[in-house]
């Protein structure tokens, strides 16, 4: 039996394409506890909703999880069949997306949906079901439930959309909630609003969540734990007040200093240098060292490992030997 | 730094309604009230910021501003000029001062045109350069843009989203404008790629004095960059002032909502407002103060007069009943 709820090891997921060989998530290894939330941040390409997908089990040809383990409850998801899999998505498992417009289907009824996801997952009377889709949208926030639910998804706003798929992900009460960027297309006072109702849900559901995100803002309002990746790797990860005060390495620093803020001035705003490394050849050692401003020798020559510098705070890189 | 008392683009009372034609006869039966009676100045040399969620107006009133497309009513007067009134010839003119970046730098540049053509094409249009002189210009700008001259007669495609947002800002750069309208620039950007793009805002301001009307929802990004900030909700301005003073002492309940909104990297907000409900549809707006039937502080008066927009500190205009 393990203490936490989902246990990565050394998970690597590889993107075979004509031009080489694409290792979006590289020898990864993650955590979340029970009843934990983990953020998990990085700019786009670094293999963050790869990661996400990978757990789940939806990395589609020509990508293929190569190597490493999954567990969850104990249980390597790796070693799962096909149909053991699909029992778990959806149910012991649930995924949201960054685009509820394009993740709902648009010829069936928000009801037909969810109704859906309950059927395969759980064992209700059929006459139980309606009232169980009823309740749960009244849970989400959606004003009359029972009759908006019998609207299509094109009848939904993008705010009441977010809130359908939710619903839709916790209706069979999910141990483990994937949510991939999911308000990255809402404006400010909605994405405040699903905020506060992923909150509230939490506490009453009790779900562990791993949270996908490149905004540091919405990362900290939700999360517990943090881990930063960069291009395939987690180079830091630590509690919230560990990644965001005690923030330790190059990558992670240069990045909350190039993101402006309401709390700081700033004149300018930090540049790291260069670009992000194409995946298919990525440099050695480090991957950020030809970016980083504290390069040794060491640091193209090896790859670091994540070092324990505190009692949750892991980084990587030769900095912190 | 340029004196920012003189006024450069003055916008009066504008208002832009898109028809919505239906029936057998497909006759207007009601309208979308996308920018109505919107009043502001952006002063020489200054940022002004326009924020607002998605759908309140804030691009159909740059576009309307730029005269790009024709407003329902009101005036915009550019240095004085009438833009409305103006000929086509001296439009013309008048049009190599004001430039715009998009949001989308993926579809601003046409994929079939090289760089050179891009970037060349404004000079072209008002015969500004013909030519070695033209290339010159371009690889000037190239440079300008923090770009390698010798990229110009490469493609769209072979470009990262970033270097295509450069490529977007050379060829606004082209007609030597004096204004320029960015309509969410780094929206479309990864964090860092962000950065640098605003950095490189900031600099030309810094070398050429350009004036900036800087459209965006990021309320960060905006705090960043602007000297000024306009918060505009379903039409209407309903705040404008100093960036300091709206961010820090918020007087419309809107905009302390927006303000409220804003997740803070490293810390969990708590007593953040919440709105309720979502933006109601600009075709059938709520009578009276179009925010009242999403705010906290709503009166029975909110929903029967329209809230003027007044001077409530100087520089500082609000449109609220409650706060006269």
């Amino acid at each position: 039996m393990s203490e936490s709820l989902l246990n990565v090891n050394d998970l690597k997921t590889y993107y075979y394409l004509a031009e080489g060989v694409v290792k979006a998530v590289d020898r990864v290894n993650l955590k979340i506890g029970y009843g934990e939330a983990l953020g998990l941040v990085g700019e786009s390409g670094c293999g963050k909703s790869t990661l996400g997908f990978s757990v789940m089990r939806l990395i589609r040809h020509p990508g293929r999880i190569v190597g490493g383990e999954v567990f969850f409850e104990g249980e390597d998801l790796l070693k799962k069949s096909e149909a053991e899999m699909r029992n778990i998505r959806g149910g012991r498992i649930a995924m949201i997306f960054q685009n509820p417009m394009s993740s709902m289907n648009p010829v069936y009824t928000v009801e037909n949906q969810i109704a859906e996801a309950i059927k395969l997952h759980q064992e209700i009377p059929k006459d139980g079901i309606k009232g169980k889709v009823v309740d749960i949208l009244d849970k989400v926030g959606i004003p009359s439930p029972e009759e908006r639910m019998k609207d299509y998804p094109h009848e939904y706003s993008g705010g009441m959309l977010q809130r359908a798929m939710i619903a839709m992900a916790l209706s069979c009460n999910p141990e483990l909630l994937i949510a991939d960027e999911p308000t990255t297309n809402l404006d400010v006072t909605i994405q405040a609003q699903i905020l506060e109702l992923m909150k509230i849900l939490r506490k009453e559901f009790g779900a562990s969540i791993l949270l996908i995100g490149h905004d540091l803002g919405v990362i900290s309002e939700l999360s517990d734990k943090v881990a930063v990746m960069y291009a395939g790797k987690v180079v830091e990860y630590s509690d919230l007040t560990g990644v965001f005060e005690k923030t330790k390495h190059p990558y992670t620093q240069a990045l909350f200093e190039s993101v402006p803020r309401l709390d700081v001035e700033t004149e300018r705003l930090h540049i790291i240098r260069g670009t992000v490394p194409r995946l298919i050849n990525p440099p050695s050692g480090c991957r950020f060292h030809p970016r980083c401003d504290h390069a040794m020798k060491i640091c193209s020559e090896q790859e670091p490992p994540l070092f324990k510098i505190g009692k949750k705070h892991e980084v990587a890189c030769f900095l912190y030997r | 730094m340029i004196k920012m008392s003189e006024t450069m683009l003055e916008v009066v009372n504008l208002r832009k309604y898109f028809p919505i034609m239906g029936g057998v006869l497909l006759r207007q039966v009601s309208a979308i009230h996308a920018v109505d009676g919107v009043t502001f100045d952006v002063k020489m040399g200054e940022t002004l910021g326009l924020v607002g969620e998605s759908g309140c107006g804030k691009t159909t009133l740059a576009r309307v501003a730029l005269r790009l497309i024709r407003p329902t009513a009101g005036t915009v007067r550019y240095m004085g000029h009438d833009i409305f009134g103006a000929s086509e010839r001296k439009m013309r003119k008048l049009r190599l001062e004001m430039a715009m970046i998009f949001q989308n730098p993926y579809g601003s540049l046409n994929p079939r045109m090289t760089i050179a053509d891009s970037v060349g094409e404004p000079m072209d249009i008002h015969s500004l350069a013909k030519g070695a002189e033209k290339e010159k210009r371009i690889m000037e700008l190239m440079e300008k843009v923090g770009l390698a001259p010798f990229h110009i007669y490469r493609y769209p495609h072979e470009f990262s989203g970033g270097q295509k947002q450069r490529i977007g800002i050379a060829r606004a750069l082209a007609g030597n404008p004096k204004l320029l309208v960015a309509d969410e620039p780094v929206s479309s950007l990864d964090v860092s790629v962000r950065a640098q793009i605003l950095n490189l805002l900031k600099d030309l301001q810094e070398e050429f004095g350009f004036t900036y009307l800087y459209i965006s929802h990021d309320l960060s990004t905006v705090k960043h960059m602007c000297d000024r900030v306009a918060v505009m909700y379903l039409g209407k301005l309903v705040e404008l002032g100093l960036v300091e003073e709206v961010y820090s002492n918020p007087v419309h309940p809107y905009t302390e909502a927006l303000m409220s909104a804003i997740p803070v990297p490293g810390r969990k907000v708590k007593d953040r407002i919440i709105l309720k409900g979502s933006v109601p549809t600009p075709i059938d707006p709520p009578p009276g103060c179009r925010f009242n039937p999403r705010c906290r502080y709503s009166e029975p008066g909110c929903a029967k007069e329209d809230p003027e927009f007044i001077e409530v500190r100087k520089g500082h205009f609000v449109a609220c009943h409650l706060k006269k």
